[in-house]
């Protein structure tokens, strides 16, 4: 017997696993340094072809191209933040933003200017399993993603709760000046929430180029559903920024199985339409959190 | 101290509030004199400088009527940057080429020929200020460019500037009864478009046919981006392939730029259909084939003519096996002694536009050296001239400058189609059907431009 809605449900968790990559350091930037960063589709990218060149140069397996992808992410991020955010942090939101969009800018067509227009395809074999009698599919590809999201979500569970960076980050979202005054060292922090964030969108990048292709806009295609997500669950909640990446993921996949066809198309706008509703109820997104001012 | 510093301070903002008053007024002033000193629309000699005789012309006491300019220029709005980038380097190479050749030949009017290429990212408004700067800044004699998506927003400020434009680019239907000389020699009914690769209607239609009569396939669906250039040929496969008595039992719409497909391409399986057809670009085609493959949807897949790109085979050759892809034809006249010039003069990776790039640089120059003359008038009255039937044939520009320099008249036969432009600035070409291997394109079947100029009534 078939199971309904399974094959719309798998195919959600996949979109969703891939906005909650990019969606988590998304969200821990906002949180923590008090900015929106429009580079973070850039941080995406340089792991998209970090782990091209680790698979297809490299020679070496996608879960080793995962983590050598999150190293040089995460180091790459933190060092051009040092370089670019990191003066600027008393300038207030509003400039960083812009700053944010010029970095953006200036990496993207930088990568161009190196890597080319040329896609560039990292090859990877895929085993598909088949559930006819319960009317659904799902490839080894489909189940990587899933598992390396949901490990991701763990690994920053148990970062955020059992470690002392973690409860200091914590705290230092919650409240920065009175984590400075708890001793809180809030710089060291800032540090550790770049290689996160930057890190973790690293992994982003590698699946998006096995999935598409690592190109230099691969990231930032994907960044309007990223901060919609990230917005939808509560900005600066990276737990909030997971359950919004899947609502967006499952209600999108379930839209194109279930829009009349003339407005099939519509599917991706669903996820605004989502992020409308969700705000219009609860204003601080799923997890409700407060929202910042600059 | 620190109140002379204020005053300092104080008094280079005030002058440098005076200087950047005075030089917005003098860049105002220079503006003006821009926009009215010559609108470029050809009236004479181009408005150009380089047009005039040169000292060396007037030596003997007497203007040499066929004084030529020292140099002439076309205009390359380009896709430099942007989703089509990928696409811009073989025509590059190949309007480099063309470039190369017919200044070996001596250029036409005997001027050096250069190009002035400018990014538009395919952006209509980026096209629209790079076709002014073109004109009114680099003065250009002809513009060699432009997409669908730059045409069909600009068409309007296009006519207006009265510039020849050959482009190796647009598909698009828009073009069908726009564009040319409508066959006449009065320039007050031209419309100053012209296109060297086959346009749309040709390709849906020679695709339609081909499924219909070729193949046998009687229902399919349909699974096309929602962008402009994606949906048009979905629209016209669709108005084909019906009026030919196939039936479109569901077309599945997406936007770009998604990181999975297989929602949108289960839904488009639960219909029943022989063959499906994929109306995507590059980056997201080989994403949807790679979901298809894993999917194990199967079926018969047809594929729109944009993906006739070696991309393709390097990215989902072996998972596409078998597929089937519907191009105008990419092989013309003068395609067998272009396709080695090309692969000499860089690693590009060829594909039809680049092809047409190369034609429309030469149909450029011949109707420059056919005009005697610079001017925009005289090479948009030269441009039919130099590549409809009824004269010596020629395949390269050295072969039509000569051939024009002993009087005759020529028919350029280009390296994509024999470039016979029809009223509207078109040209025809076979429609052939390739099946994809791991390794390229293997004919499956052709139809041939006759047949289809049979059935479609204005071009």
């Amino acid at each position: 017997m078939a199971l309904p809605l399974a094959q719309e449900l798998i195919f959600g968790l996949v979109i969703g696993s891939y906005i909650a990559l990019g969606a988590i350091g998304f969200t821990l930037v906002y949180g923590l340094v008090n900015m929106i960063n429009f580079a973070h589709g850039e941080f995406i990218t340089i792991g998209a072809f970090v782990g091209y060149l680790a698979v297809v140069f490299g020679g070496v397996s996608l879960p080793v191209a995962l983590l050598v992808a999150l190293l040089v992410a995460a180091v790459t991020g933190w060092a051009i933040a040092r370089l670019t955010f990191e003066p600027m942090n008393d300038a207030g939101a509003v400039p960083l933003l812009l700053m944010s969009i010029g970095l953006g800018l200036v990496l993207r067509n930088g990568m161009r200017a190196i890597a080319g227009p040329d896609r560039r395809n990292v090859p990877v074999a895929v085993t598909t399993y088949r559930f006819d009698d319960l009317g659904f599919f799902v490839t080894s590809n489909q189940l990587f993603i899933i598992g390396v999201t949901l490990f991701a979500v763990l690994v920053l569970h148990l970062f955020l709760s059992r470690t002392m960076v973690g409860i200091s980050m914590r705290a230092t979202a919650d409240n920065e000046r009175l984590a400075l005054v708890s001793g809180i060292d809030t710089r060291q922090i800032r540090n550790a929430v770049w290689l996160a964030a930057s890190g973790l969108a690293g992994v982003a990048g590698v699946m998006l180029a096995v999935s598409q292709s690592a190109n230099p806009s691969v990231g930032f295609g994907q960044l309007l559903l990223i901060i919609t997500a990230a917005i939808l669950g509560g900005a600066g909640s990276p737990y909030g920024a997971v359950a919004g990446s899947y609502l967006l993921g499952v209600g999108i996949a379930v839209s194109v199985a279930f829009l009349p066809a003339d407005i099939v198309a519509l599917s991706s706008t669903m996820a605004f339409a989502i992020l409308i509703v969700v705000l219009l109820v609860r204003p601080g997104g799923i997890a409700n959190t407060e929202v910042r001012t600059s | 101290m620190g109140g002379s510093v204020d005053a300092a301070n104080r008094t280079d903002r005030r002058t440098f509030l005076k200087k950047t008053g005075a030089c917005s007024v003098l860049t105002a002033g220079l503006a003006g004199c821009v926009g009215t000193e010559g609108n470029g629309n050809g009236d004479g000699n181009g408005g150009t400088p380089t047009d005039e005789p040169t000292d060396g012309d007037t030596t003997a006491g007497t203007t040499t009527e066929m004084a030529g300019p020292e140099r002439v220029v076309i205009g390359q709005p380009a896709s430099l940057t942007g989703q089509w980038d990928f696409l811009q380097p073989a025509v590059s190479q190949s309007t480099d080429l063309a470039v190369q050749e017919i200044n070996e030949a001596g250029g036409p009017l005997d001027a050096t020929l250069e190009v002035q290429r400018r990014d538009t990212a395919v952006d209509p408004q980026q096209a629209r200020q790079v076709v002014r700067q073109l004109v009114d800044s680099d003065e250009v004699h002809a513009i060699n460019g432009l997409f669908s998506s730059e045409i069909v927003p600009l068409w309007d400020f296009l006519q207006e500037q009265q510039v020849p434009v050959v482009t190796p680019w647009p598909g698009t239907t828009f073009l069908d009864t726009r564009g040319g000389d409508k066959g006449t020699d009065d320039l007050g009914d031209d419309e100053w478009l012209w296109r060297t690769v086959i346009g749309d209607t040709v390709h849906t239609s020679g695709a339609a046919e081909a499924m219909i009569d070729e193949a046998g396939i009687e229902q399919m669906g349909i699974l096309s981006a929602t962008s402009a250039g994606e949906e048009g040929w979905t629209r016209q496969f669709v108005n084909w392939y019906e009026s030919l008595g196939g039936e479109v039992v569901e077309v599945v719409s997406a936007q770009g730029g998604q990181s999975s497909y297989q929602s949108q391409l289960d839904r488009l399986f639960e219909n029943d259909f022989e063959a499906w057809a994929l109306s995507f670009a590059l980056e997201d085609a080989t994403t949807i084939i790679r979901n298809w493959d894993e999917g194990g949807y199967g079926r018969q897949l047809l594929m729109e003519d944009g993906l006739r790109d070696p991309g393709l085979i390097d990215a989902v050759g072996d998972v596409a096996e078998g597929a089937w892809i519907a191009a105008g034809s990419t092989e013309g006249p003068n395609f067998e002694s272009f396709l080695p010039k090309f692969r000499d003069a860089g690693d590009a990776s060829l594909h039809p536009w680049g092809v047409a790039a190369y034609d429309a640089t030469n149909v450029i120059a011949l109707a420059i050296h056919h005009a005697g003359e610079a001017s925009h008038d005289a090479i948009q009255r030269s441009l039919g001239d130099v590549a409809r039937g009824g004269g010596t044939t020629v395949t390269t520009f050295a072969e039509g400058k000569e051939a024009l320099d002993n009087g005759e008249e020529i028919n350029y036969e280009g390296a994509v189609t024999n470039v016979d432009f029809t009223p509207h600035g078109n040209v025809w070409g076979d429609v052939a059907v390739d099946r994809v291997t791991p390794d390229g394109f293997e004919n499956e079947f052709t139809i041939g431009a006759d047949k289809l100029q049979a059935e479609i009534d204005d071009y």
